[in-house]
């Protein structure tokens, strides 16, 4: 197995532990530092999003972080207490996809700095400056008001990557990551320390990229001729 | 459905291809809490439609191919991706019985991510029955279900399928399972593979979905049971995964896979080496951990689970570079490196990779192609018997001209297609003493000679020879057990091998009640198995392993000189049946057993 090869941008893949611990000793400015990126003034102030990557090098396809979302982000009412759901994959929001040759490529929301999906959206921004899509007050998440949004699909088909899907019977956005109010779970339980947490930079390589197209530069990258 | 029972939807889908009827079909909710799911629902289910039709032909649109998945497919218990095909074998046969086409039951269990899909779909199985006149594909996306052409599909290596299949559905995100070429060609030994990678490969079940022209399955599904206790599932399933995520037991799978067996046991003589011959590979380390990091891309993991035990490879610098295909695994490059004498890695690796295209177990494959090497070796047979072919120890070149033969059925390909028990009833002059099968099913990759419990192991299985079965009956009840309940037998020593922490997730799904006293529950699927089996003609005769182990001691290794007793297998066998409850000549179940697991009605049958 390979060293991460994938970009050459590894020193800013920092696992969650070691962020964790890169914060405490104070070198958690290579993180910062690494967020101005090309956006950097488009962040209304100095707002920063953060967003969960992928080490292609260490997922191994297995769909746990499938089930911590899911679980996560539907509760589940048991004696009128709300607890973690049962982790149904379909209600994931970071989706693995699977390729022959042997690639797997979680996709999640990218988080972009210029809000493609939350310009889409046709409804009148609230006294807030809220459009129906807006990004969350904390952490930075695209998030959606029901009860404003009209359910157009504008959102999901300006959405780069593919994550926002519109829901079967509303057609209302679905699948937006939410950071899980700070502390992801897909990246707390995956079990090959794989996913991270980290500010957005779109010069990162593969940022923003759809699961194909991310396939196809690791096939390339890892089953063409010597 | 309303009312299902915990852990369950308590509906099977039922896809009948002779009349194009699909329907879901109720569980009996008795059938779920005494045989749980997987192979026990699979075998209870299998017994359940031939009620009256002992002897059924395998090939016949009557037998029903079956793909369970356990309670706990579909919840994200790590580990728990498998899923058991369950059927009427294609390759057994017993010594004597009353029923021209008697074979025992068969099961394949594969890993992946079908099972839980599945179960996503709402289904807790799927059974097919009869036999399309065209060849189709069944499509599953939730409740839509269809049967529909694929005809153009025919023909395709699995490789090529899995790729084109993908492209018809239009969604990644359907998992899939199919047959290549040999299940087609009604190979008896035809696997059926997932991702292209995976296979639930022995026992014949992809023969019995050819002779359905049944191409390959989709399915896609939004859902998930009910469970019976959500807080003691999500405490029993956060402690099963510290447990399992610990390096202890994790790291040597994430390394080598099985890969690492490979050395292992040639170092300890236990390796099939030479048809069975010798159980030390001398090139082992060619084929080993390190020798193949030289082409391993990457590992991959089936449904959550930790260990990642598959990876995958690209081979380079050899007339076989730029093949891409995981492996070799243990059983993979034994049977088709060590086995036959092999030890050019990319060679096996291309083997395995035509065996995988065509759909074939790779265990009988290297089984039959080893015993065929032998049998030229001897001049028992001759270079026309195999069409010309040179079919020496160690030829990469002459195994991969078997390989295409075989699945063809061309030619000398036709009897292999057979497999070694019917090789060695033609070929005759006692060839039989080194046919390594049992019941009509090839033995795997682990030798018996410096191990003679693997022998009551092959000699007792279900399905004929299979090295999971387990040595003595309690490792058997227990192995039964996961595999009903849809857990990998790598993660097992994991949960530990008491059951307790199994015992807990299962209670969080199906209930305290259902999940107790899980070693009977085992118990009793494992002996409805021997019904089935004894009401087929099977008996004690059976229950056999080759001449070989007895007659012939290693001469190489460090356990060079271990050879067999037959006083002592026997001994070993009598104190068995005895410990099983079983009659030690019929090998039936006494009547005590039967009432004490609440058989008794079903041991009525025979």
């Amino acid at each position: 197995m390979s060293e991460n090869k994938l970009s050459d941008d590894s020193k800013i893949i920092i696992s969650r532990r070691s962020f964790l611990k890169g914060i405490v000793a104070g070198s958690g400015a290579l993180m910062v530092s690494n967020g101005w990126g090309i956006f950097s003034m488009a962040y209304a102030g100095d707002k920063q999003y953060t967003m969960i990557i992928v080490d292609y090098n260490k997922c191994t396809g297995c769909r746990t972080c499938e089930t911590a979302c899911s679980a996560y982000n539907h509760k589940a009412s048991v004696n009128g207490e709300s607890i973690n759901g049962l982790g149904n994959p379909y209600l994931s929001n970071i989706k693995v996809y699977q390729f022959n040759p042997d690639v797997d490529v979680p996709r999640v929301c990218a988080m972009c700095p210029d809000n493609p999906c939350i310009e889409a959206c046709p409804v009148d921004p609230d006294p807030k400056g809220r459009r129906a899509l807006y990004r969350h007050e904390t952490t930075g998440a695209v998030t959606n008001d029901p009860d404003r949004c009209i359910g157009c699909g504008s959102c999901a088909e300006e959405c780069r990557v593919g994550v926002i899907t519109p829901n079967s019977e509303t057609n209302m956005p679905e699948r937006m990551c939410t950071l899980c109010d700070g502390d992801p779970q897909c990246v707390k339980l995956c079990p090959f320390n794989a996913l991270t947490q980290v500010t957005v930079d779109t010069s990162r390589g593969m940022y923003a990229m759809r699961p194909e197209q991310i396939a196809d530069a690791l096939t390339k990258q890892w089953y063409s001729a010597e | 459905m309303k009312n299902a029972p915990h852990g369950y939807y308590g509906v099977i889908l039922e896809v009948d291809l002779s009349t194009r009827k699909i329907r879901k079909m109720p569980v009996d909710h008795s059938d779920l809490a005494n045989f749980i799911g997987g192979r026990g629902l699979g075998i209870k289910l299998l017994w359940n439609r031939l009620k009256d039709k002992p002897g059924l032909d395998p090939l016949s649109p009557d037998n029903p191919l079956m793909f369970m998945p356990g309670p706990l497919s579909g919840f994200p218990v790590p580990s728990s991706s498998r899923t058991c095909v369950v059927t009427k074998s294609p390759m057994t046969s017993p010594v004597n019985s009353k029923y021209q086409y008697a074979s025992t039951l068969s099961y394949a269990n594969m890993g992946g991510f079908f099972g839980p899909e599945l179960r996503f779909a709402g289904y807790d199985g799927l059974v097919v029955t009869g036999k399309s006149d065209a060849p189709v594909y069944l499509y599953i996306d939730d409740d839509m279900v269809e049967i529909r052409d694929a005809s153009k599909f025919w023909g395709l290596g699995t490789d090529q399928f899995d790729k084109d299949f993908i492209k018809e559905l239009g969604d990644p995100r359907f998992r899939t399972c199919y047959i290549g070429p040999a299940g087609e060609n009604l190979v008896r030994y035809a696997s059926i593979i997932n991702t292209a990678a995976r296979a639930a490969g022995r026992g014949g079940v992809g023969c019995v979905m050819g002779s359905k022209k049944l191409k390959g399955i989709a399915v896609r599904g939004t859902g998930q049971p009910n469970v019976a206790d959500h807080k003691l599932f999500l405490a029993a399933l956060d402690e099963a995964r510290a447990k399992l995520n610990d390096p202890s037991v994790y790291d040597h799978w994430r390394n080598g896979g099985t890969t690492a067996a490979l050395e292992r046991n040639s170092a300890s003589g236990l390796q099939a080496v030479k048809n069975y011959r010798e159980g030390t590979f001398t090139e082992a380390k060619k084929l080993g951990v390190e020798s193949s990091k030289k082409y391993w891309v990457r590992s991959f993991s089936c449904y959550c689970c930790p260990l990642s035990c598959k990876k995958s490879g690209m081979t380079k610098g050899s007339p076989y570079a730029g093949l891409i295909h995981d492996g070799p695994e243990y059983e993979t490059g034994t049977m088709l490196g060590a086995n036959l004498m092999i030890s050019d890695l990319p060679g096996v690796m291309k083997a395995i990779y035509l065996g995988d295209d065509y759909g074939m177990d790779i265990i009988s494959l290297g089984n039959v192609i080893g015993f065929l090497m032998e049998a030229y070796d001897k001049k028992l047979i001759d270079k026309n018997f195999l069409d010309g072919i040179d079919l020496q120890w160690g030829s990469v070149d002459a195994t991969l001209k078997m390989i295409h033969k075989i699945a063809a059925r061309d030619g000398i390909g036709e009897l292999a297609s057979r497999g070694v028990k019917a090789l060695a009833e033609r070929i005759g002059q006692n060839s039989d003493k080194f046919a390594m099968h049992v019941k009509g099913h090839e033995l795997a990759a682990h030798n018996c000679q410096a191990n003679p419990p693997r022998a009551l192991c092959y000699a007792t299985s279900h399905r004929g020879a299979c090295h999971l079965n387990g040595n003595d009956a309690e490792q058997q009840n227990m192995r039964t057990l996961a595999d009903s309940a849809g857990l990998c037998f790598f993660a097992m020593y994991g949960y530990g091998t008491d059951g307790k922490l199994l015992g807990k997730i299962l209670s969080g799904i199906i209930g305290q009640e259902r999940a107790e006293d899980l070693a009977k529950t085992g118990e009793r699927i494992y002996n409805l198995e021997q019904l089935f089996n004894c009401r087929e003609g099977f008996t004690r005769a059976d229950d056999v392993v080759p001449d070989r182990y007895f007659e012939e001691p290693l001469t190489i290794g460090d356990k060079k000189g271990a050879v067999m007793s037959r006083d002592k297998f026997k001994i070993m066998m009598d104190e068995h049946y005895a410990a099983r409850g079983w009659n030690p000549d019929t090998t039936l179940p006494t009547q005590a057993k039967l009432e004490q697991l609440g058989l008794a009605e079903d041991g009525n049958r025979i």
